[in-house]
């Protein structure tokens, strides 16, 4: 699809949420549509990782949590203005990740996934036991501004702003992931991703490039939590918690990591199943299992590959051939 | 001041006790094809390793158009110019075959990748299935993309591990003559580790032939296939 194609997508997406935010009645609702968007942005992340280096991550809430708790030591302390932090904390949770996928991308499947849990666990650890800085087990508020980008907060907050403000985060964020991945850096990680041991023999070096979307992977994540941040003003160490991980890995699959838009559609099945369902059944999680199970199943692609597969038929050989044009 | 493109020197690989590189000593002139043969676990892949930095060495040098490259990672290797392809193929799946080879060329640093990843599809007859996946292409064609990935940036040296093998007669045939004339069209020079006798007999300027990781022949493809030891130990006396 041409970019300028997606563009257009991306500007009707801006105007159905526009629709939705002034469409939904209840605040309550649009508060939880709110979250979803968080969550959405949050599996993007996570889903990406997934994508381009062929890793699942367990412990992605480290950056979630991560981008909470810095932006809250950084207010707390007055250390920049809340524009500049939120600036700072992402580039600080690129940098970290770039630095720790250097190290652990070089681990390969199951391994790399026990050690992104170790990772995240520690830091859910040193939340918890740093009370002083972090608060502990209690959590700490976060005291953002009475003005953010020069919007007063009793403005940012009304649950048809804040929604219609991580609605436009969502779409910019997925834009750029979109650019990013079409760019050659792109093709390099796709093509470590099939073939490390061939990408080293046409001159590829792998590890930086899969440390960088280990990078990316992170910052996004990092938007997710800032999001977050804004939306609770509050951050406990579950937000650094592997369930939470967990959690973000789930609507990657259910959603289909193999497009980058199929995890914001895992992260909107989810709490959909979650409102619709929370109501009725106590264990509505055992039932989004099921369904989880009947995805793996009969769609291992996922929703979006389920979807794919309906809108059009396969890319065969045949038309592909006679694109070509030789 | 040497005139090989390639030159090993003593090179050897030791895995504790078992040596499957013992001393191999080869050089390879300028658009010259080197078919290697020997037995299986003869060390013929293994030399390839050696050469393309896939596996350290236990003693001995690389040297590639005078520069010691012994040293080096296999991304430096193959940034100087030594190129290979693999025993089993070796391709992106998922990847377009022209974006695969344009890519590899942009990373050959080639001024204009895609001008170079055209010419290499030209040649080798992928340029109107440049669309495909990768993965949707037949046995041979996948075969011929693994060739292009090797081919781009205008390598000097080629190595080509099994290149024939699961085509059939008349593709093995074909990629033969393909061969020769790259080396050429294109001064490559070719080392070319095969069991089609015909096709490394035909094609080749010098063979060598290897048994437990030494070399036990080298030369002329007539005065190879003449010598005692190579029928007794590989050929056959029918050879």
């Amino acid at each position: 699809m041409r970019f300028s194609r997606i563009l257009m997508l991306a500007l009707l997406a801006l105007v159905a949420g526009v629709a939705i935010a002034f469409l939904t009645p209840s605040s309550s609702l649009l508060g939880l549509f709110a979250q979803a968007v968080i969550y959405a942005i949050f599996a993007l992340g996570v889903g990406v990782l997934l994508r381009q280096n062929g890793l699942t991550s367990f412990g992605h809430a480290l950056f979630f949590g991560a981008a909470g708790y810095a932006m809250g030591v950084i207010l707390t302390l007055d250390w920049f203005s809340a524009e500049i932090a939120i600036f700072v904390v992402l580039l600080g949770i690129g940098v970290l990740a770039f630095l720790i996928g250097l190290v652990i991308v070089r681990v390969p499947g199951i391994a790399f996934g026990m050690l992104t849990l170790a990772i995240g666990q520690m830091a859910y650890l040193l939340a918890t036991r740093s009370r002083g800085l972090t608060g502990g087990a209690d959590g700490m508020s976060i005291p953002w501004p009475s003005t953010l980008f020069g919007v007063k907060q009793s403005v940012l907050l009304k649950p048809d702003v804040l929604f219609l403000i991580v609605w436009t985060v969502l779409i910019v964020v997925t834009l750029a992931v979109v650019w990013l991945l079409r760019t050659r850096f792109g093709s390099i990680t796709e093509a470590v991703r099939d073939n490390e041991e061939r990408a080293r023999f046409i001159g590829i070096t792998t590890t930086v490039p899969r440390a960088l979307v280990y990078a990316m992977s992170a910052v996004v994540t990092g938007v997710a939590g800032v999001m977050s941040s804004l939306n609770t003003g509050f951050i406990s160490p579950e937000s650094l918690h592997w369930s939470v991980s967990g959690i973000a890995l789930v609507m990657v699959v259910v959603g289909g990591f193999k497009s980058v838009i199929g995890p914001i559609l895992g992260a909107i099945v989810y709490f959909l199943f979650k409102e619709l369902l929370g109501d009725f059944a106590t264990y509505w999680m055992a039932i989004f299992g099921a369904a989880l199970i009947a995805v793996i199943v009969f769609s291992p692609d996922g929703i979006a590959g389920a979807l794919e597969r309906l809108m059009k038929p396969r890319h065969t050989r045949a038309n592909a051939t006679s694109k070509s044009g030789h | 001041m040497t005139s090989y493109v390639l030159e090993t020197r003593d090179v050897a690989i030791h895995y504790g006790g078992v040596k499957a590189l013992d001393g191999v000593s080869l050089t390879l002139g300028k658009g010259q094809i080197l078919g290697l043969i020997g037995p299986n676990g003869a060390g013929k892949s293994t030399v390839i390793d050696a050469i393309t930095g896939r596996r350290p060495l236990t003693r001995g040098q690389v040297i590639l158009d005078g520069q010691d490259v012994s040293q080096l990672g296999a991304v430096e290797r193959r940034r100087l110019g030594l190129s290979r392809s693999f025993q089993r193929t070796s391709i992106f799946g998922g990847m377009p075959v022209r974006k695969q080879v344009e890519l590899a060329s942009y990373k050959m640093g080639m001024s204009d990748s895609a001008a170079d990843a055209e010419a290499v599809l030209e040649e080798l007859d992928l340029a109107r299935l440049g669309n495909v996946m990768a993965e949707d292409l037949g046995y041979g064609e996948q075969r011929r993309l693994d060739l292009a990935l090797a081919l781009v940036g205008r390598p000097k040296m080629l190595m080509l591990d099994e290149p024939m093998a699961g085509l059939s007669v008349k593709e093995s045939h074909d990629l033969a003559q393909h061969l020769k004339a790259l080396t050429s069209r294109w001064e490559v020079s070719v080392l070319l580790v095969e069991h089609d006798m015909d096709v490394v007999f035909g094609i080749s300027d010098v063979v060598t032939v290897f048994e437990l990781g030494r070399v036990i022949a080298n030369g002329a493809p007539a005065q190879v296939r003449a010598d005692p030891r190579v029928r007794e130990a590989y050929l056959g006396s029918s050879a």
